[in-house]
């Protein structure tokens, strides 16, 4: 058994008296793909931010490769080598790709080199090189979609939180979105994903945990998921 | 930068080809580009707008007094100077939580608060306003608000092509979104709120110097805040040639209206920022950019 590289143990949060999350635990493992899943309200993206650090949790820890970090500043966690691509993507609007991308550096670990990862960004997204000089804001969902996830990779993360992001984005960009998350983890990359598009989620996870109000109401491989007959019931309409 | 080169040679320049008048227009002219375009550092990086930036002018102005004749009038400014940062740094934390529209109307409150807590410290101690004396010459005081100026530009350049600029560009643009990518949020607001307080600070001091006259309420005059805001609209607040434009515009406007239509003055003064906000949004230095890709 290795150690996880993100440990999340007893996590409650709330947004004044109302409480969201109830002793939330995962793991998420080196390399893989982990999905959470469930329903608008959940859970899932009051337990994004507070990983990256934007929701203070009322308890619990969590820690990133060994170091509890529940405590520290966003800005220390993307230091860190963690990465929030967020819900609804927000992208600066006014500034053009090319000035995105290169905020996404703006951590200290990541100044070094940031030429070399913005040429490996336009490498793995021809579509943004060919508009570097775009105004942000005017682009189509899919392609600010692009544009939030090579601006998290300008960090040089090594985990990548994607919160939702296929929400809002016409089919064909939906399958290139997982196919990019594939291609992610196939060079490295430690994802965790929340997805309310069950079915492919599950696919492609390598573990998944459904979430019930704030709550971890199952967990597995993304294949045990998929054959759990309260998941095909109540996430994939079957 | 060449505009900003012109006006310092100018500036230097005056006591020996100018008129006491002229002295005074320049001082002016320089004391308000040092207040847009330390407001600037703030408020066009960030768009936290702040309507109370007079908070800062004035408590230079009352160190100020409170310091000359103890020290020599440098080290006097430089406590004001100090004070004024100090001040920023220690209110900056609670203010700087609030976004927008509080912000504007939070800075405006703090600053009226701290005009009548002086007033009433004033009272108290049976003053009616400080008279001082012994203040150096009209030339010396306008060498210094030129500094001031040249200086307050060049710190504003400064900010806007370093890196902390364009973490503060990214708080501007959607702080959330700055948060995410590892921008230090509340570390940055709060540097570039002591940034825009510092400088104000001086200039506070060096306009008491200049009047050699105290008085709180006119120290912390709230349209001291409000001019600063205008000019820096007027001007336009994209480049850092824009607090210039809009403080010389503005200045010149000022001295026009007072020799020619001083009752109207107030009125045109409105109606110019009415109409530069709807139909000049980018500020003189926006309309200079357009004629210029034009021609």
């Amino acid at each position: 058994m290795t150690t996880p590289m993100l440990s999340v143990s007893g996590l409650r949060a709330a947004y004044g008296p109302v409480q969201v999350l109830f002793d939330v635990d995962f793991d998420v493992e080196p390399g893989s793909v982990t999905t959470l899943i469930g329903a608008n309200g959940a859970g899932k993206t009051t337990i994004m931010k507070s990983i990256a650090g934007l929701v203070a949790p009322a308890a619990g820890e969590i820690s990133f490769e060994g170091r509890d970090i529940t405590q520290a500043a966003s800005h220390d966690r993307v230091d860190a080598g963690l990465c929030l691509i967020p819900e609804g993507r927000l992208v600066f609007p006014g500034m053009t790709v090319e000035q995105n991308l290169r905020l996404g550096a703006i951590a200290p670990a990541a100044r070094a080199g940031h030429s070399e990862m913005l040429a490996e960004v336009f490498r793995r997204f021809p579509r943004l090189e060919e508009r570097r000089g775009q105004q942000a804001g005017l682009m189509s969902g899919g392609e600010q979609q692009m544009l939030a996830l090579g601006r998290g990779l300008m960090a040089r993360p090594r985990l990548i939180l994607m919160d939702e992001p296929t929400l809002g984005l016409a089919p064909v960009m939906v399958k290139q979105v997982f196919e990019t998350i594939e291609e992610l983890r196939a060079t490295g990359f430690t994802i965790l994903l929340a997805e309310q598009n069950a079915k492919v989620a599950l696919e492609l996870a390598d573990r998944a945990y459904l979430l019930e109000n704030g709550r971890v109401a199952l967990s597995g491989s993304g294949a045990e998921l998929l054959d759990s007959p309260d998941v095909r019931r109540a996430y994939l309409g079957m | 930068m060449i505009l900003g080169l012109a006006l310092a040679v100018f500036g230097v320049a005056v006591p020996f080809i100018g008129s006491p008048y002229m002295m005074g227009v320049v001082f002016q002219v320089a004391m308000w580009i040092a207040l847009a375009q330390s407001w600037s550092m703030l408020s066009a990086t960030t768009g936290y707008l702040s309507l109370g930036h007079a908070v800062f002018y004035g408590i230079g102005a009352y160190v100020c007094v409170l310091l000359t004749g103890t020290l020599p009038f440098e080290l006097a400014l430089l406590a004001a100077a100090g004070s004024a940062g100090l001040f920023a740094a220690l209110v900056g934390m609670p203010v700087l939580r609030v976004r927008g529209p509080y912000f504007v109307i939070l800075t405006y409150g703090l600053s009226e608060l701290v005009r009548h807590v002086v007033m009433r410290i004033e009272s108290a101690l049976g003053s009616f306003g400080r008279m001082i004396f012994d203040v150096p010459s009209t030339e010396v005081l306008l060498w210094w608000m030129v500094g001031l100026a040249v200086l307050a530009t060049l710190g504003a350049y400064a900010i806007r092509h370093s890196r902390f600029g364009a973490g503060l560009a990214a708080i501007r643009e959607d702080e959330v979104a700055a948060e995410t990518v590892g921008v230090p949020v509340t570390r940055l607001k709060l540097l570039a709120f002591i940034a825009s307080a510092i400088i104000p600070g001086a200039v506070g001091g060096l306009a008491l110097l200049r009047t050699s006259y105290f008085e709180p309420a006119q120290a912390f005059d709230p349209v001291i805040s409000f001019t600063i805001v205008t000019m820096a609209l007027v001007g336009g607040t994209e480049t850092v040639r824009g607090p210039i434009l809009g403080a010389v515009g503005f200045a010149l406007l000022s001295e026009l209206l007072w020799s020619s239509l001083p009752q109207l003055y107030m009125i045109v003064l409105g109606l110019t920022l009415i109409g530069f906000i709807l139909f000049v949004p980018k500020g003189l230095s926006g309309l200079l950019g357009r004629i210029g890709r034009a021609a």
